[in-house]
């Protein structure tokens, strides 16, 4: 069974259609990097899953359910954009009120349980107002996990994170997804967190999914390269330009050649051009730049 | 935490007004904005009662009221008022509750309250009926603290009590009951507005100032059928009242609740909610 089954979904606001024949997959388990430019649909998509915003047409299905059923939003948790707690509240009055909302019984020992997990405990009493962003990032995961949710739809839960949140944050879900079977659909811009924690993707471009992959596929799809730096980089590039077809240079310095087999065989045809190699290794592109191309090939289209 | 597992829930209608009631309360009386109205709706009869007893330069006293309990209701249900000492009385509350109301709903969407409700088994109709709800009982309570401040100041300036008992009792309960239809009148107006506070609170003052009411009486006159509205109904709950007039406050505002509701609820249902 797959946690989010999603076919065709269409939604449009006015004229303007947001969502045009969307289809996603999620398995149980699964933490899904849901990866976009802006405006390309995903916070659509994730709003219309928690029941937000109605949808013009297509079929969703959670847990095997449609999403018509409001019974199966017991089972999702959600932090859309940033929490919707009262700020003149204290931390645990506001999850006291959404536990209150979820109809949990045993509340005061729920909320004690999601601060612990959020590392939170110490900061239960402050006024919500007064959190910094991190803490009220944390809050609003806090708040989702509420009443063990089978899936957490999280959008953009790590933005304004320090190193350190972002780190908490990275084995909160990862925690959740590997030892709670917690199903996780998360979207995000910093594709570096991303791609350490997710186990599936989906890219989505213009109201569509275009590419679903695992992260073992996207492994498989990443090229090796091979970076290197020498005294004159303008004139290494030009040389290598006439033998290899793709050749870059990145933000550090280097040069990527992309269709070299291996490290040695550019070295030798540096050598043979006169030109020696001060640093060589291989690599293999990111999640970022696997985007990057992929959103240039589709613009390219 | 426990190994996460599907549990599909079906809280019955009842457990789930009954949850949102229970924050909805948890939130009223945590908030001081309640307080602050409660005491509003004090002070605005006394000062009313209290400036219109005092001496002016000339020395002379040009009493607005003969009775103080024509601070709570008028005489006689006059919609087309031609004074202000027939407009100034109980009726008032409903303004101000307006006003507390949009701020109570208005904090709902700038807080983000309402994507977190609405993610959970809430549905639209609940919001609605608990927004009522507590719209309702505030200004209940608002009405009683304007009793209490109208009664402590028409002894402070010793303005008459005398009255018939039963008509002034006919007369409160029939305003009271009158606080579910307008209540439900502003949770709607703030539901269509939701986007724009500021319109939600402007809405609810125009609304309940009686305005259109007021105008219409100017034009047909005091006809009983502007009882079928709500601030005809609420006018009509006068000193001269008697259980008709309850009877009729009550169906009035039930029925309207019922129709408000029943719309509010279509627009939640239709528009993204957040």
């Amino acid at each position: 069974m797959n946690a989010i089954e999603i076919k065709n979904l269409t939604k449009n606001f006015g004229e303007k259609q947001a969502l045009k024949g969307l289809d996603m997959t999620v398995p149980v388990g699964a933490i899904y990097g849901f990866i976009g430019e802006n405006g390309s649909g995903k916070s659509t998509t994730e709003k219309i899953l928690c029941g937000l915003i109605p949808y013009n047409g297509g079929d969703v299905k959670l847990f095997g359910k449609p999403l018509t059923d409001v019974n199966i939003r017991a089972n999702i948790g959600v932090l859309i954009e940033s929490p919707g707690c009262f700020p003149s509240l204290s931390v645990w009055n506001n999850l006291m009120i959404q536990a209150a909302n979820l109809g949990i019984t045993n509340a005061a020992d729920e909320v004690r349980k999601v601060l612990k997990l959020v590392r939170m405990e110490g900061a239960a009493g402050n006024k919500y107002k007064n959190c910094s962003l991190g803490m009220k990032q944390r809050i609003g995961i806090a708040m989702a996990l509420l009443g063990d949710p089978a899936l957490l739809v999280l959008d953009e839960p790590i933005n304004g994170l320090d190193a350190d949140g972002m780190r908490i944050m990275r084995e909160v879900l990862t925690d959740l997804a590997q030892n709670h079977g917690c199903t996780v659909l998360v979207s995000s811009h910093i594709l570096g967190e991303l791609e350490k924690i997710a186990t599936h993707y989906g890219i989505v471009r213009g109201g569509r999914m275009i590419k679903e992959m695992t992260a073992e596929e996207l492994n498989a799809s990443c090229r090796t390269f091979v970076a290197l730096q020498t005294k004159n980089q303008e004139n290494t590039k030009f040389v290598l330009r006439n033998r290899y077809a793709r050749v870059e240079e990145d933000e550090q310095g280097y040069l990527r050649v992309y269709e070299a087999k291996n490290p040695e065989e550019v070295v030798t045809y540096l050598y043979e051009k006169g030109i020696l190699v001060h640093e060589i290794k291989t690599a293999k592109i990111g999640l970022e730049e696997y985007y990057i191309d992929l959103m240039k090939e589709k613009g390219a289209r | 935490m426990e190994q996460n597992t599907l549990h599909f829930e079906s809280p019955t209608f009842f457990q789930r007004v009954k949850r949102m009631l229970d924050v909805d309360f948890y939130r009223l009386f945590h908030t001081p904005m309640f307080y602050i109205f409660l005491a509003i709706a004090a002070i605005i009869p006394a000062m009313i009662l209290g400036m219109t007893s005092i001496e002016n330069a000339d020395g002379v006293v040009q009493k607005l009221y003969d009775n103080t309990w024509q601070v709570i209701a008028a005489d006689t249900p006059l919609y087309a008022v031609s004074d202000i000492a027939q407009y100034a009385n109980m009726n008032m509350v409903f303004i101000f509750g307006g006003i507390m109301l949009s701020i109570f709903i208005g904090h709902d969407y700038k807080s983000g309250y309402v994507k977190q409700l609405f993610t959970t088994h809430a549905k639209k109709e609940d919001y609605m009926i608990s927004k009522t709800a507590i719209g309702a009982f505030s200004m209940a309570c608002m009405c009683i603290t304007y009793l209490i401040g109208t009664v402590v100041s028409g002894l402070f300036v010793q303005a008459s009590f005398a009255v018939n008992v039963w008509s002034l009792l006919c007369a409160i309960v029939g305003k009271i009951l009158m606080s579910l239809g307008w209540a439900s009148l502003y949770v709607f107006l703030n539901i269509i507005f939701r986007k724009y506070f500021g319109i939600s609170i402007v809405s609810c003052f125009f609304f309940g100032t009686g305005i259109l009411i007021v105008g219409a009486g100017a034009l047909v006159g005091n006809s009983p059928l502007l009882n079928v509205f709500l601030y005809g109904s609420s006018v009509y709950a006068c000193l001269s009242g008697n259980i008709w007039t309850v009877l009729v406050c009550l169906a009035v505002s039930v029925a309207w609740t019922g129709i408000y509701n029943v719309l509010g609820t279509y627009v939640l249902e239709k528009s993204d909610v957040y």
